[in-house]
């Protein structure tokens, strides 16, 4: 959708926000789990976003990234995808693995899967976290990954949010590792127009008219 | 020896230009950028497709983000500035399918593959010359057109920079 997000107003966009907190303290929390490291557990930064601006926010067009995709399906529908530079992801394949690939052609099956595993256990938190919230059924289908410039990624992401359904916003958020800052990644939320109106009657805010 | 600054072409976007001209179109995933040039009036234009069509009942925010629409109107553009269709040449790039791993991405991923589809109907529909195409695959492509030598690059993050056709060829 175009322009700005006129249709939501100040009460609804601090809902998303909470509701984006809450979604991605519980997947941040999965990820310290799993790769042993404690990441930023502060408030992210969220910003809701115009759809089409996602490919310029996330970094250097055509810098190299990481990103890991899965629709939602239930009561909510729409698309999340994590994104992390090529530097961080290869910090996380560190963690995970002991060993990471040095560039984008020595990624093999295992450290393919890693990453599909980080996208399962990040997405699925993050999903549970508003399904528990909203008392809705929302579940996270399987993952694909991505490596590749990451304006190729995003914009696949978002053609691929548009083509299915009416999407409402971007909501994108920065997670920080806090021992070594270098270690970063967004998270974008682009629920249907329809999915995002039905959470925010579910929290008691009232439906933009 | 090209000289004309680039134009960004982003998802979406049309440009068009009369006389020397340069174009880049980033990073496509699963959108197209393709690219239409009339010789003899050195008319050249650029469009970034990112759907293969318009939806019906929801409105149309930006022509140029979807093939049916955005293609006829590069063109359309092209002849307000003195292009002749019939004579246009084309190539396109793009319409990749860029999350390769994971289970089943072939049958539920396919915005790229029906990308080209509708790109390819377009270009046969207005008659144009295709010149060379660079399409499906897994990797995302970064196109760069330089009108004033007419080369049209195209570089990814396994194979590099190389060229995919020339436009004056």
């Amino acid at each position: 959708m175009t322009g700005d997000n006129t249709q939501y107003g100040l009460l609804e966009m601090s809902a998303v926000r909470e509701m984006a907190n809450i979604g991605l303290g519980h997947a941040t929390t999965a990820l310290s789990n799993l790769t042993g490291r404690s990441f930023n557990m502060e408030i992210p930064k969220v910003e809701t976003v115009c759809i089409e601006k996602v490919p310029d926010m996330v970094g250097n067009p055509e810098d190299v990234c990481v990103g890991i995709m899965m629709p939602i399906e239930g009561d909510v529908t729409g698309h999340i995808a994590f994104v992390f530079p090529w530097d961080s992801a290869q910090s996380i394949w560190r963690s995970l693995l002991g060993t990471c690939p040095e560039t984008v052609g020595d990624i093999d099956e295992l450290a393919a899967s890693a990453m599909l595993e980080i996208g399962n256990i990040l997405n699925s938190s993050f999903m549970n976290a508003l399904s528990n919230m909203t008392d809705l059924k929302i579940h996270a289908t399987p993952p694909v990954v991505s490596v590749d410039i990451c304006y190729a990624v995003t914009t696949s992401v978002v053609a691929e949010a548009e083509l299915n359904e009416v999407v409402a916003l971007a909501i994108e958020t920065r997670i920080f590792d806090m021992e070594d800052v270098e270690t970063r990644g967004y998270f974008l939320c682009i629920p249907t127009v329809d999915g995002l109106d039905l959470m925010l009657r579910r929290l008691g805010v009232a439906e933009a008219a | 020896m090209p000289t004309a600054t680039a134009v960004m072409v982003g998802m979406g976007d049309i440009h068009v230009a009369k006389g020397d001209a340069a174009y880049n179109c980033l990073g496509l995933g699963s959108c197209i950028g393709l690219v239409l040039f009339d010789p003899t009036t050195q008319v050249s234009g650029m469009i970034h497709v990112m759907l293969p069509e318009t939806f019906p009942g929801r409105p149309v925010d930006k022509v140029g983000k979807y093939a049916d629409v955005g293609v006829p109107e590069l063109v359309r553009q092209m002849t307000a500035i003195g292009a002749v269709s019939s004579r246009l040449l084309a190539a396109y790039a793009g319409g990749a399918q860029v999350f390769k791993f994971g289970a089943g991405v072939e049958s539920k991923l396919d915005v790229g593959a029906r990308n080209t589809i509708a790109v390819t109907e377009q270009i046969k529909k207005l008659g144009c010359k295709v010149l060379a195409t660079d399409t499906g695959g897994n990797c995302g492509r970064t196109v760069s057109v330089t009108i004033g030598d007419g080369n049209v690059r195209v570089r990814t993050v396994n194979n590099g920079d190389k060229l995919l056709c020339n436009l004056r060829g």
